[in-house]
């Protein structure tokens, strides 16, 4: 989801602590190029992963003081790379390794084990046939609202995205919320207990009666 | 009570936002106002999905707040889900659409860039961007240049975003203050439900008296315009 053109959709996320401690530029650049995201290999165990990128640009890795620091934002892609591998392909080149296996060692039976480190490297050499597939969402983070705008509703996305900002920048983020964004604007203490306090308005009493 | 339970017992509060800005929208004849904004243009455009549970009304249509079925699926018990909202201020236009439990803005149509006041009519509002170049820049000089236009652009968009969030949380907040007070029950809810069944709201009088309880609550504005 861009943020850069067309209509704009995101969902913001409260930055819960202090956003600027002193040469943050210097300190946050060094933490987002620790961050940046590393592509998947093939013969790699891990299957997903997530890290930094240029704003709307996926595959822009090496990252720049200008590219990231714009006035008082902090613009970056969250990106993710995921092998997809089709399981009903998975399955058949499965078995048919299973079978020549069999074969070759002139059994009938493949244990448990066999089975594991079998489907591992059919796995493992379908990768290397193909690419993993990205994803990337932009993320504008406003310093001076303390709000982060994050490109897309996606529940799973929103909730890695504030796992790899939290080890980036020490920093927590809070969803947005009718409470959330209540609190921010700012409750009085007869407002924050009447909020525990209210029920759910029924219009529908007259045709209940 | 814990933050936890806060939030997401509290979800249908998004939901009676969303109640409460169709509701004057309509009464107020689209016609809105903030203490911070003065008075602007909101109205339901192009979608409102309403829900209990599993079911679920969709609405499609210029102003899909008056169509007969969406009253008749608050009366059924259903709340909105999501509504589109046009924006209208200070000469510019924008529409979005607002998911109730989140409070996610998705679909935001920013104002068009209007046409510089200088006279080549070229350029767009502020930041001002560069004069052109005389000779074809070398590759890093372009690369930079297009690196700032997309600074420029992306300032310039998020400038906007911030404007267009300021309104709905001056509208939220004058919300809370008349949720979490007696105006609740006192004032807007036998309105709404006037309004829910078909009956005749008193603008006049609804105005007023929501005057008076933001102003008891501390934030003060003046009567919408009709």
């Amino acid at each position: 989801m861009p943020a850069l053109r067309g209509s704009l959709t995101y969902a913001r996320f409260f930055v819960d602590g202090d956003a600027a401690p002193h040469d943050f530029r210097e300190k946050y650049m060094r933490a987002i190029r620790l961050r940046a995201m590393k592509p998947l290999e093939p013969d790699e165990e891990e299957l997903e992963r997530s890290g930094w990128c240029k704003l709307a640009e996926p595959f822009e890795l090496e990252l720049h003081y200008n590219d990231v620091f714009c006035n008082e934002y902090v613009a970056l892609g969250f990106r993710t790379d995921k092998w997809q591998i089709p399981g009903p392909m998975l399955k058949a080149r499965v078995r048919e390794a299973e079978a020549a296996y069999l074969e070759k060692k002139g059994r009938e039976k493949l244990g448990r084990k066999e089975k594991a480190e079998l489907k591992e490297t059919v796995a493992r050499k379908l990768r290397r046939q193909t690419a993993p597939a990205t994803r990337m969402v932009d993320l504008v983070w406003s310093m001076n609202e303390g709000i982060v705008r994050f490109f897309s509703h996606a529940e799973k996305s929103g909730a890695n995205m504030m796992e790899l900002f939290h080890k980036t920048f020490g920093l927590r983020l809070v969803p947005e919320s009718a409470y959330t964004l209540a609190t921010r604007l700012g409750l009085s203490k007869a407002q924050e207990s009447a909020w525990q306090e209210i029920e759910f308005t029924v219009l529908a009493k007259e045709e209940a009666s | 009570m814990d933050t936890f339970e806060r939030i997401e017992l509290r979800r249908f509060v998004g939901r009676e936002l969303l109640l409460w800005l169709w509701f004057e929208s309509e009464v107020f004849e689209a016609t809105l106002e903030t203490k911070m904004h003065g008075s602007f243009g909101l109205w339901l455009e192009g979608r409102l999905v309403l829900s209990a549970g599993q079911e679920v009304t969709t609405i499609k249509g210029t102003i899909p707040g008056q169509h007969r079925e969406a009253k008749e699926a608050l009366l059924r018990g259903k709340m909105p889900d999501l509504a589109a909202i046009h924006l209208s201020w200070a000469d510019h236009d924008a529409t979005l659409t607002l998911k109730a439990e989140t409070l996610g803005i998705s679909g935001l149509k920013l104002p068009r860039k209007e046409p510089d006041a200088a006279p080549t009519g070229e350029g767009t509002t502020a930041p001002p961007r560069r004069a052109p170049r005389r000779r074809a820049a070398p590759a890093a000089a372009a690369a930079e240049l297009a690196a700032s236009e997309a600074n420029e652009d992306l300032y310039e968009r998020m400038r906007v975003t911030r404007e267009i969030e300021g309104i709905v949380e001056a509208l939220y907040r004058d919300f809370l203050a008349l949720r979490l007070g007696p105006a609740w029950s006192e004032v807007v809810v036998p309105a709404l439900e006037a309004w829910t069944s078909g009956r005749s709201v008193d603008a006049d009088r609804y105005g007023t008296a929501r005057t008076k309880a933001l102003s008891a609550a501390g934030t003060t504005r003046g009567s919408p315009r009709k």
